[in-house]
């Protein structure tokens, strides 16, 4: 199953330097999840994606919170297990900019009248989830700080892609869409200081 | 008296005369008032979005005002690096916060530790 996975990636998310760097670093589980969010957007054929995308903008959003929440989870955990001063500020960022989002992510919904949709994306997300916090879960010490942070590595990296790669362009409403630009760049400098940490860990 | 000795008494006094008058309270208060030789404060403001100071780097003099103001979505800070000599403190989405300059600093926001400035004192 994952050398199809690895295949579909291949033929899918080849094509920069980026999304080369996302296949070396994600996890199966990730690359299912991922893989899954793009099938949504792409399986129903080139008319079908242009003018009825996969995910309405209600379920964007909701795709949009639950990454975020499955972040503040992941730094949850690390907040409560580790003892390396520089992991510990970094999961208090996750959670404190993570919850940011979604504060702004809610209250843009509440402007719109729009209701964040769950959807199969965010389930699958969720799921995929619960099995990485099960397995940090079950490590410690400097074997938990390195599988946190490889993990925020990879799953920035996985989330930066498929905003810019897949929810940006299918976002029809004007503010959702400027939100999701908006927030790239706090991804991208949360994935350079968690590679700044993770090299502690090299 | 020679003549020579004459004139050379006639040039001190006139340097002199000339030194009283350029010091001349008056002169020094028209001075002041005029703020001739004495710098204003500058201000200048450092805009924090998209994850990044703008501008990253500032040329300003001893004394002038900075003020950082933040556009982003979440909170970040402006501390000295790497001495952390001075910090802001939390600067939540949408506040400001100024300080006077004393001399040259890198910068850098402590939560988001690949933000980086720099101010540089002439």
């Amino acid at each position: 199953m994952d050398k199809i996975l690895v295949t579909f990636f291949n033929n899918n998310f080849s094509n920069n330097k980026l999304n080369k760097m996302i296949m070396k670093k994600m996890t199966p589980a990730m690359m299912r999840s991922f893989a899954i969010a793009f099938a949504l957007f792409t399986t129903t054929g080139p008319a079908m994606a242009q003018s009825n995308p996969s995910l309405t903008d209600p379920e964007v959003a909701h795709v949009a919170v639950v990454a975020n929440q499955i972040d503040i989870g992941y730094a949850d955990i690390a907040i409560k297990k580790s003892k390396d001063g520089e992991v510990v500020k970094f999961a208090e960022t996750m959670k404190r900019d993570h919850t940011a989002v979604i504060e702004q992510a809610a209250a843009l919904a509440k402007k719109l009248g729009v209701t964040p949709k769950d959807n199969a994306v965010s389930q699958k997300l969720l799921a995929d989830a619960d099995k990485t916090k099960k397995s940090l879960n079950g490590k410690s010490g400097k074997a938990f700080n390195k599988a946190y942070i490889d993990n925020e590595v990879a799953y920035h990296k996985a989330v930066i892609g498929a905003v810019e790669g897949l929810l940006i362009p299918e976002t029809d409403n004007a503010e959702l869409k400027q939100l999701l630009q908006n927030v790239v760049p706090a991804l991208k400098a949360h994935l350079g200081h968690a590679e700044m940490v993770q090299k502690n860990y090299k | 008296m020679s003549r020579s000795y004459f004139f050379r008494s006639l040039l001190l006094i006139a340097v002199l005369a000339i030194g009283f008058i350029s010091c001349t309270p008056t002169e020094r208060d028209n001075s002041e008032e005029k703020g001739a030789g004495v710098p204003q404060q500058q201000e200048y403001t450092i805009e924090i979005k998209q994850m990044k100071f703008i501008p990253a780097e500032i040329i300003v003099h001893k004394g002038d005002k900075i003020t950082f103001v933040n556009h982003d979505l979440v909170t970040h800070d402006i501390t000295d690096d790497p001495g952390k000599t001075w910090t802001s403190s939390a600067l939540p989405a949408d506040e400001s916060w100024s300080m006077t300059v004393t001399q040259s600093s890198n910068y850098y926001c402590t939560l988001h530790p690949t933000m980086k400035g720099k101010i540089a004192v002439e």
